[in-house]
């Protein structure tokens, strides 16, 4: 990850700053099948309560998913995938979803 | 005696079946190495699960996902998981057998998977509660179906046909609830604790426990048939490479009569031809 690291100039002293880029790491599988294992902007899906959106940097969070359709948004483009429900691990910048059997 | 042309041709047909019983062979061999790959994946995907449930749960009870309110059947369900059908060898009566043992109807409810196994209990006069088939695809086995039945019951066994290797393939009795127990064992422990305290849970934790609960008991069904597939698929191989061994064979010894044959016919005009000449000199 130290390349994906954006150096900036700190204009108090002159210092150069590092800044993390605002990714999460999103991982979306069933247990046969790995769909997405990348760095993405943001991951939006619904659950009991409604449609919801994760950032970067989002507190500890566990939520189960209703049928919904998944739209993970990356630099490259939006990746989509139509899911029946299944569990959304959130911690430490990371993402997992484990859709159901 | 057969005709060259005649030993000839079944030469050929032979040969065709060699060439088919390998391409069933190689086939085989590619479905064990696919299925072997998928096992792996989902034992990784439960091994993740297993790893959040444990750091969830604060004590050892089980509940398969059922709520505190649902009421159980006081019986065992035993779920049979059998061929289709065809080259499945003796296996499936020996499963059925293995299982009829300990059954008792006052205590089991039977639901069987394959239809080979189903045949083979009403040949017996065993009565079962559901038949379902086995899923032809190797990957998304729905056992919704399975476990809404699960639930409902308060243990579970599973007899199922196991890959050992290519050619050993057993028989194995697991009792659901430790089998999902002993596998999140093997996935080792975690000792870092979830709560409320540092996590934000949707809806409820206790609604999150019981969705783990399912997911590992669907995932630890979906390797037993997975695994019982592959044991079929191993049973397949082993007869078609005795098939394609016994067909090679059958090929050689063709041809070495076909060409004993051609031979002795040569010789037989040769006979012929030289009892002509000699009656031929005597006149």
């Amino acid at each position: 990850m130290a390349d994906d690291k954006i150096v900036t100039e700190d204009k108090k002293d002159g210092k150069k700053a590092e800044r993390l880029p605002d990714v999460v790491h999103i991982r979306v599988s069933s247990p046969f099948k790995v769909y997405f294992d990348e760095d993405a902007l943001s991951i939006s899906a619904e659950n009991e309560t409604g449609p919801f959106d994760i950032l970067p940097r989002h507190h500890n969070f566990i939520t189960l998913l209703s049928a919904c359709e998944i739209v993970v948004r990356t630099t490259q483009g939006d990746f989509r995938i139509q899911i029946s429900g299944g569990i959304m691990h959130v911690k430490a910048n990371q993402i997992v979803v484990f859709l159901n059997v | 005696m057969k005709r060259p042309q005649e030993i000839a041709l079944e030469e050929l047909n032979m040969s065709t079946i060699v060439g088919l019983t390998s391409a069933f062979e190689s086939l085989a061999s590619m479905k064990i190495s696919q299925t072997k790959t998928q096992v792996l994946q989902s034992q990784a995907f439960f091994n993740e699960l297993w790893h959040i449930y444990s750091q969830l749960r604060v004590d050892s009870l089980f509940r398969f996902g059922r709520g505190k309110s649902d009421n159980v059947v006081d019986k065992t369900l035993v779920i049979a998981v059998t061929a289709e059908g065809g080259f499945s060898g003796d296996i499936d009566q020996r499963l059925i057998s293995t299982m009829l043992q300990e059954y008792d109807a006052k205590k089991h409810d039977i639901i069987i998977i394959g239809h080979h196994g189903a045949l083979q209990l009403s040949q017996l006069h065993v009565q079962y509660l559901k038949y379902y088939k086995l899923p032809e695809k190797d990957d998304n086995i729905n056992v919704q179906p399975l476990i809404q039945m699960i639930k409902q019951y308060q243990s579970t066994l599973v007899y199922y046909q196991s890959y050992e290797s290519l050619t050993v393939q057993e028989i194995k009795r697991i009792e659901l609830k430790s089998a999902v127990q002993t596998a999140g064992k093997q996935a080792g422990k975690n000792d870092e604790i979830i709560s409320e305290l540092t996590y934000i849970f949707e809806p409820s934790s206790f609604d999150v426990i019981a969705h783990l609960e399912r997911s590992m008991v669907e995932i630890t069904l979906s390797q037993v048939i997975l695994d019982s597939k592959l044991a079929q698929y191993a049973s397949r191989f082993r007869a078609m490479t005795a098939a394609r061994e016994r067909s090679t064979e059958s090929v050689q010894e063709l041809h070495i009569l076909y060409n004993r044959t051609k031979r002795s016919i040569a010789d037989e005009r040769l006979k012929e031809i030289l009892n002509g000449h000699r009656a031929g000199a005597a006149t």
